[in-house]
Formats: structure tokens, C-alpha cells, sequence
């Protein structure tokens, strides 16, 4: 199903779309002089970008899948959706910039245009079929990532974010090429589909260099979807970066490393034999770790968007159990679940990012009594903490479930249980801002008012979704299971 | 209206009365108690004509009530309603009661709109529960009762409400999760071209001869995962060890929230047992039902003597409740058919005897502000109220009887019936039970003793008797438990065929 050059690049219709969204943006900005705050124009062209981006992608779902570039890159449906996954956050997070104070005027364009840039990374990510590729979509994506967690250039926290960030993950790009050049070496290819191949015949000796290699190599992507140990930077940089790059770092890089592994699972380790166990065993303790840590952390933490770093540490870590069990049902459970977690995500930041905005910090104690002060925020925030918790019925529980048909259908109970009770946990600092907003009296009782209508209305929106795949779930799961990773 | 649509109703009017009482304007706070009354009325009267309606002849789930829809068709996961002879009195109990309630809650000042909304929420959310034919649709209706139950107590609770409510939710998901778990793992054994959440299709002893491997042994599919559902519903009876949430989440409720927490919500769990563990896995709940039986035990004697050191009678009243389920679970270890009965019938006059008492010390509360028997300090929190106040008095010596158990009240029936069934089985455990009788009337009299007679002190003088609408809520109760301590047929009828159908299938293992 190869096609020449020229073919591929009619088949590459989103990627070259975000790019050409990327430079335009880029162009726009240029037209504006340094003291115009407003910039209707630059936004509404991300939005026409980014939205047919996500037309383009979605027009590749239904169709048969195909590997482009000779081979080194696929287009199946697995990957279109998870494109049009991380198209939806990048358009969310670019919503809340838009709205929100934590940026300054002046930097929301230079977000803008690298979130795409991110994006791009991303695409590439979800539909590598070859070392290189994958590689490349890391390091554009980390790349970029590092300037934007640094982007208030004059905070010292958002400086040390983009430092950290960008130490760690060169270290682990450093680890992660040096498994490869080990795993070029017993194979003698980069191609996926080649590799698996020759995975198929692999001496014994030759395990004793891969396994290691395949572990280094695990190293770059754990680190991308910040996975327990390689997780220390992402508190860090998720706080010292303004809001709206916390939002987007919680969504759009670790559905790229989701898509990514669930890619080489599905492709070097779906055979029985050592490999698999080794694999599949690292996974499942990473994922055990990853949800735990993230857990237990997220419950002392003073400031609500520290703690929704944490938690998504866990869902990352819930997300890996549909990842190990490789096969059809984890892979469509990892997919409603990243649809879920997209829409909770950005409720949940774009209502502490509007709380933040008024009161100039994120503490606990700004969420008191919230309830009756702002009703319509403070209940959108509640459902979708409920939501995250997976109290039915919401599409957090639905997504949870999911997850679980994939980890008993293989019959891992010790992780299903380790999931169900850190999802009791979890429900612990949920409903602490629950708690706080409804229980607690307010500071003072006059109505808090100035949210824009266009926030209140994005607010809205975004919350039906939670809402409605929580009840109504059947086509996003049919459309789920049609989301099968190609393998040739 | 047709009898197929009956269940629907009795489901969606409590939510369509919250979806009304959100429409309503905030401060029209005699409008929305009004509106909130009605409709558990129409809901209390559907529940009756289902009750008319139901053919006491029909062991299984009655055909002319089902409702059956796809709701997810890829997963074979139903809209599936259904009613037998164990949920039926439990479906007439929450019409009752949350009638009554709302009746009792005419006092809330706070926040009216929201509360009133929030409890004919939690109505709906109950018969979802003792609805469900699905598991899944049972699932999730057993887990969306916690959203309006964790506002419920927290808002409108007492003094550490907050503590309460974060608790009661906490262990009640806990044992929801293990729950979940069993609930999906039930999904993929049952295999073999029946993936299927249906309770009727999982039903039987389909997964007796199942083993599991993990660390290198075997286990048994249907030991292991009913230990899983036991916890789950072990938590909402509560069995001890895991009561320990039940005496904050009483306290702290308001009192309309207790009532419905004793009188509903603990049924909740040990309708689970009888809906979903002993059915699914009737091989395991006989291996089991020793341990059952103990823990049974332990509530009863447990319960009656953490209640007898109780100097708050809220509390007090909140442990006989553990102390009565402990009953209900020795009804259920039996396995006999009078055992059975009798759990189902206890379930039943619980519900009315400790919502009694629950309604009694709210309406004492409301004039004392406080719940003491014996104040912190040492000195009496109440005295002479027999003088003070006849008219609750009476009421109150009528609810206090009928928890005791005393012939002629409903309470002796169903504990009879209990006693009865369990004596073959569990000679010394049934001896042991009567003990726990036996405490149960030393602290209710004690605590009588302590706060009806004596002398009229200081305070209690400027409380007034009963008015209208407390005696209205209470009249209702008193009836029950005197009718039904007489004349059980009524309940006993429905429940008959369903449970001896029950017994009959547990006793092929």
C-alpha cells in the first residue's frame, strides 16, 4: 500500500494543514504593532486552522488505512482520532488563552503559534512508523514545549519550569536515542514494520542487548507522558507555567506519547513471548506506580492546579493499563478515555483559570463557597470533579469502566484493583473542591460577576460533553473500536 | 397508564419534581415544600398501585411491570426495570417514607430550593436501585445516590457535617469500586455467547466450577468476587467492621436524611445481597454463610452495646441500627425460606420502626436544640418529658416498642420469623442473638428511663407537645407498625414466591 511522494502528500492533508496554520499565524502576528491588545483577527485564524485541521482529520477516519512516505509514516484510523483528539485540546487550550489573564496580551500569539508547532509534533508522534519519525515528533514536540513553559520570561518560576523541562528532557532524548542506536544494532533497520520482522526471528543473545535498549527506549516516551519515575519535572513545569500551557501540556503531549506506545506495543510486542512479558511487566509496574504516586501526591497539595498536575499523573497512569494489555479493547478503552479526560480537563482548568484570573492565585481557599457566589461555575467544576473521580453518570466513569474491561478481560486483577482503589483516593481531593465550594461559606457573599459571556458560554459547551458521553456513549465507543492500530 | 409503563412513573415523577423545583423561583419556599409534597404523594400513591396491581402468585420478576430498552446495545448493557415480591415492599417503604419526610422537613429554612431538590433526587436514585434488572443500570444508580447524599448531609447537617459526609462517601465508593470490579469481571466470565450485564441472565450457578490463576494458585471465580460484591454491600448494611462511617453520617444528617438513611438506604445493601451475590453466586453464598451469620452476630451484640454507652440519643439510635441489620444478615445466612421471610419482612419494619425514631428525635431536636441524655458534664440532658409532653410520648413508646420487638408490634414478627429460620442451623448463634434482644430492650428502657421520667427539669418545661403536621407524619408509622405487628400477611403475601423461589435455588448448593 505504498505511495509515491506526491500521493503520500494528499494523504498528509492535516499535518500540512497545521503547519501551514503554524507559519500563517506567525505571519499574522507581524501585521500587529506592538501596543494592539486585542487581536480578534490572529484568534479567529487559529480557530479556522486548528478547526480544519480537525475537519481534515476527521475525513480520514473512515478511511482504509495506508502508509505514506515509504513506509514511514501511517495513516489509520487510530491515529486520526487521536490527531483529532489533540487538535480538540490545542483548541481548547488556545480558547482559554484567549479569555485568560495569566498570559500576557502580548505572548498569547507567541503560545498560539508554538501550541500548533506542538501539535505538529504530536501528529507525527501518533502516526510514526519509523525510529526516525518518532523521534523527530518528540523532539519538535519537546522542543517547543520547553520555550512555552518558560514563556513569561520575566517570572522566575516560569524560568525554572522551562529549565527543568528542558534538562530532563534532554536527558531523556539522550537515553532514549542511545537505545536505539543499541536496537538499530541487533536489527539493522528503524522501520517499524521491518523491525517487527525481524523481531520475529531475534536470537536469544541478541534479547540480552534488546531488552535493555527497548527500556532505555521507554525511557524518552515515559518521560513525554510523565509517567512515574520519570515524572519529577511535570509538577514543577505544570505550576510555573502560566495556566493555559498547564492545560495544554496535560492534554495534547501525553496523548501523542499515548498514541506512540500504543503504536509500538501494538507493533513489536503483541507476539507471546519474552519480550512481551518484559514489556508488558515494565508496564504494569510503571502504570501501578505512576496512578499511586500521582495520587497520594496530588492529596497535600495547596494549589488546585498543582493538584490537577498531579491527577493527571494518575489518569496518564490509568491510561498506560489500556496500553499493556495490548490489544483491541485497551486500545479502544485508552481512546474514549483520552476523549473524556480531553473535555474534563479543559472544564476543569478553564473554571480555576477564570477563579485565578479574579483572585489572582489558584489557592484552596479561593474555592470557598464558590457555590453561592457563582453557581453556573461552581457546578460545571463539580460535575466534572465528580467526573474525574468516576462517579457514574459521567463520562469519567464511563471511561474508567472502559478501562476496566480492558485489564479483567485479560484477567489482571491485581491492577484492577490497584486502579479501583487509587480512583478512592482520587475521589478524596476531588471532593475536597466539592467540598469547599459547596460546604464552606463564602469569604463574602456578594455574587462574583465579570465572567465574559464567552466564558460562561465555552464553559457550557464544554461540560455537555462530560455530560452527554456519560449517558450516551454507544456511537463514541463504536467509533472507538473502529480505531484499530494498523499493522502490516 | 399502563401497568408496563408503572415503573417509569414511579422512577421519573421524583425527577421530573426536580427538574420543576429547579424551575421554581428561589423564594417561594412555601411553594416548592408544597410542590415537593405532592409529588411524593402521586409517587407514594404509584408505589400503592403497583402494589394493587402486583400477582402475589409469581415467583420471578413480574412480566406485566418489565421495561426492557437497549441503552448500549454493543456492550448488551439494558434500560432494564423489573419488580418481585423483595423489592415491592421496599418500593412501598421509599414511597412512604420519603412522603413522610418531606412532611418533617417543612422546618428547613435553608436553602430550601436546593434541598428539596436534592432529596426528591435521592428518591429517584433509590428505586433506580431497588429497580434495576441490569447490573450496570444498577450500578450506576447505586453510585449517583451518593452525589445528592454527600450535599444532603453536608450542607444540611450538624455541627461536623463536613467530616460526615466526605466519610460516608469515601467508604461507600470504596465498596462500590470492588463492586465495579466484580461487576466487569462477572461480564467477561459469563463468556461463552451470554456477555451480559442482565441479573436474570447472570444468575444461577453459572460460575461454580470457574477458577482463577494468579501467583501460581487457583482460585475460585465465585468465592473470590463475592467476597468482592459482599464488601460492597457489606458497607451500605453496614456489617461490621465496615459500619464504622454509619454512626457520623446519622448524627450529622438532618433528620429527614436519617430517616431515609436508616429506613431506605441500609435496605439498599442487603437487597443487593438478595438481588445480586446470593443469586449470581448461590454456591458461594452457602460456603459463606457461616461467616455471614457471625458477622451477623457480631452487629447484633456489637451494636446493642456501643448503643447502650451512647449518651447522645441520636447516636444511640443510630447504633440500634447496626444492631437491627445484624438481624436482617442472620435472616439471610439462614437460608431457609422462614429465615428469609423474615429478613425480607425486618427490611420492611425497620424501615418504619427506625424511621419513628428518627422523626421522634427530630422533632424533640427541634425544641432542645440538643440530643444529650447525659450532658458531657454529668447532668441530665432530659427529664419528665412523659409529663411534659404525652402526646410524643405516646408515639415515642410505640416506635421504642416496636424496635424492641415486643408481641403485638411489627418488630416481634419479623425477628420471630428470623429466630425461627436460623435455629436449625445455628443452634448457638441463635442463642447468642436472643442476648442481643435482650440488650436492645435494657438500653431503649434504660434511655427511656433516663429521659421520659423523674422530674420535669428546668428546660424541658418550656417545650410544647406535638402540632398538626408532626402528628400527621407520625399517625401514619404508628398504623404500620401496629397493623402489620398484628396482620403481616400483607407484606408476607408479596414477598413469598420470590423468596421461596430464592431458597429453592440456593438450596441446590
Amino acid at each position: 500500500m505504498g505511495a509515491n511522494y506526491l500521493a503520500s502528500l494528499s494523504h498528509y492533508v492535516p499535518e500540512l494543514l497545521a503547519c501551514l496554520t503554524m507559519f500563517g499565524l506567525i505571519l499574522i502576528e507581524a501585521t500587529y504593532k506592538e501596543e494592539q491588545k486585542t487581536r480578534g483577527f490572529f484568534f479567529l485564524s487559529a480557530y479556522i486552522g486548528l478547526a480544519s485541521v480537525l475537519v481534515f482529520s476527521a475525513f480520514a477516519i473512515t478511511k482504509e488505512p495506508l502508509s505514506i512516505f515509504t513506509n514511514s509514516i501511517i495513516i489509520d484510523p487510530f491515529s486520526s482520532i487521536m490527531k483529532m483528539i489533540m487538535v480538540l485540546g490545542t483548541l481548547g487550550a488556545v480558547l482559554i488563552t484567549s479569555q485568560s489573564k495569566d498570559i500576557d496580551g502580548n505572548l498569547k500569539p507567541e503560545f498560539v503559534i508554538m501550541a500548533t508547532g506542538v501539535l505538529v509534533g504530536g501528529m507525527l508522534l501518533s502516526s510514526a512508523n519509523n525510529m526516525l519519525v518518532l523521534f523527530i515528533g518528540i523532539e519538535t514536540l519537546s522542543i517547543l514545549s520547553y520555550v512555552l513553559a518558560s514563556l513569561r520570561k520575566e517570572d522566575e518560576r516560569s524560568s525554572e519550569a522551562g529549565l527543568k523541562y528542558s534538562l530532563y528532557g534532554g536527558i531523556s532524548s539522550g537515553i532514549m536515542l542511545f537505545g536505539l542506536s543499541h536496537i538499530f544494532g541487533v536489527l539493522g533497520t528503524i522501520n517499524f514494520t521491518e523491525m517487527a520482522s525481524a523481531l520475529k526471528t531475534i536470537q536469544q543473545t541478541d534479547l540480552i542487548v534488546l531488552m535493555p535498549s527497548f527500556l532505555l527506549f521507554f525511557v524518552g516516551l515515559g518521560y513525554k507522558i510523565a509517567c512515574v519515575p520519570f515524572h519529577m519535572w511535570s509538577p514543577d513545569v505544570y505550576e510555573g507555567s502560566p495556566l493555559p500551557v498547564t492545560t495544554f501540556f496535560s492534554i495534547v503531549p501525553k496523548v501523542a506519547g499515548l498514541a506512540a506506545m500504543i503504536r509500538i506495543s501494538h507493533t513489536f510486542f503483541s507476539d507471546p513471548g519474552a519480550l512481551n512479558v518484559g514489556w508488558v511487566g515494565v508496564l504494569s509496574i510503571v502504570a501501578a506506580l505512576t496512578m499511586t504516586v500521582g495520587n497520594v501526591s496530588a492529596i497535600g497539595q495547596r494549589s488546585v492546579k498543582r493538584m490537577l498536575a498531579y491527577s493527571s499523573i494518575s489518569h496518564a497512569g490509568v491510561m498506560l493499563l489500556g496500553v499493556l494489555v495490548i490489544n483491541e479493547i485497551g486500545t479502544r478503552s485508552v481512546v474514549f478515555y483520552s476523549v473524556a479526560y480531553l473535555f474534563m480537563t479543559l472544564v476543569a482548568f478553564y473554571v480555576v483559570s477564570a477563579v485565578a484570573d479574579k483572585y489572582g492565585n489558584d489557592h484552596f481557599e479561593r474555592f470557598n463557597g464558590l457555590m453561592y457566589r457563582y453557581p453556573a461555575m461552581a457546578v460545571a467544576l463539580a460535575v466534572v470533579m465528580f467526573s474525574l473521580a468516576g462517579i457514574p453518570p459521567l463520562s469519567g466513569f464511563v471511561a474508567k469502566f472502559h478501562i476496566f474491561t480492558a485489564v479483567l478481560n485479560k484477567n489482571y486483577y491485581v491492577l484492577a484493583i490497584i486502579a479501583g482503589l487509587n480512583s478512592v483516593v482520587s475521589l478524596y481531593y476531588y471532593l475536597k473542591i466539592v467540598r469547599l465550594m459547596v460546604l464552606k461559606p463564602a469569604e463574602s457573599t456578594e455574587p462574583i460577576s465579570g465572567f465574559s459571556l464567552m466564558n460562561q458560554g465555552a464553559i457550557v459547551a464544554l461540560c455537555i460533553p462530560v455530560l452527554l458521553l456519560g449517558v450516551f456513549w454507544e456511537k463514541l465507543i463504536t467509533l472507538a473500536d473502529g480505531a484499530k492500530v494498523f499493522i502490516q | 397508564m399502563q401497568s408496563s409503563n408503572l415503573l417509569n412513573w414511579i422512577l421519573w415523577t421524583p425527577f421530573i419534581g426536580v427538574i420543576v423545583t429547579l424551575l421554581l423561583p428561589k423564594a417561594k419556599e412555601n411553594m416548592i415544600r408544597f410542590w415537593a409534597l405532592i409529588n411524593t404523594a402521586v409517587t407514594f400513591i404509584l408505589t400503592l398501585v403497583l402494589y394493587s396491581k402486583f400477582d402475589v402468585t409469581t415467583p420471578g420478576m413480574q412480566e406485566a411491570f418489565n421495561v426492557k430498552i437497549p441503552w448500549i446495545s454493543s456492550f448488551n448493557i439494558f434500560y432494564s426495570l423489573g419488580v418481585d415480591g423483595i423489592s415491592l415492599p421496599m418500593t412501598v417503604l421509599t414511597g412512604l417514607l420519603f412522603f413522610l419526610c418531606v412532611l418533617s422537613s417543612w422546618t428547613v429554612s435553608k436553602q430550601v430550593k436546593g434541598y428539596f431538590a436534592l432529596f426528591l433526587f435521592l428518591q429517584s436514585t433509590v428505586f433506580g436501585v431497588f429497580f434495576a434488572m441490569d447490573f450496570f443500570l444498577f450500578y450506576v444508580y447505586w453510585e449517583v445516590m451518593l452525589i445528592p447524599m454527600f450535599f444532603l448531609i453536608g450542607i444540611w447537617g450538624g455541627e461536623n457535617r463536613e467530616y460526615a459526609a466526605v466519610k460516608f462517601f469515601l467508604y461507600t465508593f470504596f465498596g462500590s469500586i470492588l463492586m465495579l470490579v466484580g461487576m466487569v469481571a462477572l461480564y467477561y466470565a459469563s463468556g461463552k455467547g451470554v456477555d451480559s450485564f442482565s441479573i436474570l441472565a447472570l444468575q444461577g450457578g453459572k460460575f461454580k466450577s470457574l477458577q482463577l490463576e494468579m501467583f501460581g494458585t487457583t482460585f475460585s471465580f465465585s468465592k473470590l468476587f463475592f467476597i468482592f460484591l459482599f464488601i460492597g454491600f457489606a458497607i451500605k448494611v453496614p456489617v461490621f467492621p465496615f459500619h464504622t462511617w454509619l454512626p457520623h453520617a446519622h448524627v450529622q444528617a438532618p433528620t429527614a436524611v436519617s430517616v431515609i438513611l436508616a429506613g431506605v438506604l441500609l435496605k439498599m445493601g442487603t437487597y443487593g445481597f438478595l438481588r445480586i451475590a446470593y443469586p449470581i453466586f448461590p454456591s458461594a453464598s452457602v460456603y459463606f454463610s457461616d461467616a455471614i451469620a457471625w458477622l451477623g452476630l457480631i452487629n447484633v451484640i456489637y451494636g446493642a452495646f456501643c448503643a447502650m454507652a451512647q449518651t447522645d440519643v441520636k447516636k444511640l439510635v443510630a447504633y440500634s441500627s447496626v444492631s437491627h441489620m445484624g438481624f436482617v444478615m442472620l435472616g439471610l445466612a439462614a437460608m431457609t425460606v422462614t429465615g428469609m421471610n423474615g429478613a425480607v419482612l425486618q427490611m420492611f419494619n425497620h424501615g418504619t420502626s427506625t424511621a419513628m425514631m428518627f422523626l421522634l428525635i427530630g422533632i424533640l431536636y427541634e425544641r432542645s436544640h440538643h440530643r444529650w441524655i447525659v450532658r458531657p458534664d454529668g447532668s441530665k440532658g432530659f427529664g419528665g418529658l412523659y409529663t411534659q409532653l404525652p402526646k410524643f410520648s405516646i408515639v415515642f413508646i410505640i416506635a421504642m416498642f416496636a424496635s424492641m420487638g415486643l408481641p403485638g408490634l411489627s418488630g416481634f414478627i419479623s425477628e420471630a420469623l428470623i429466630f425461627l429460620g436460623i435455629y436449625e442451623r445455628f443452634t448457638t448463634i441463635t442463642v447468642l442473638a436472643l442476648i442481643g434482644l435482650l440488650l436492645g430492650a435494657a438500653y431503649l428502657l434504660w434511655m427511656f428511663k433516663r429521659m421520659f421520667f423523674g422530674d420535669v427539669i428546668e428546660e424541658c418545661k418550656s417545650y410544647t407537645d406535638m402540632n398538626a403536621r408532626e402528628i400527621a407524619y407520625m399517625v401514619p408509622l404508628c398504623i404500620a407498625v401496629i397493623v402489620f405487628g398484628i396482620y403481616p400477611a400483607p407484606i408476607l403475601n408479596v414477598m413469598r414466591a420470590s423468596v421461596g423461589n430464592l431458597v429453592s435455588m440456593l438450596s441446590m448448593y
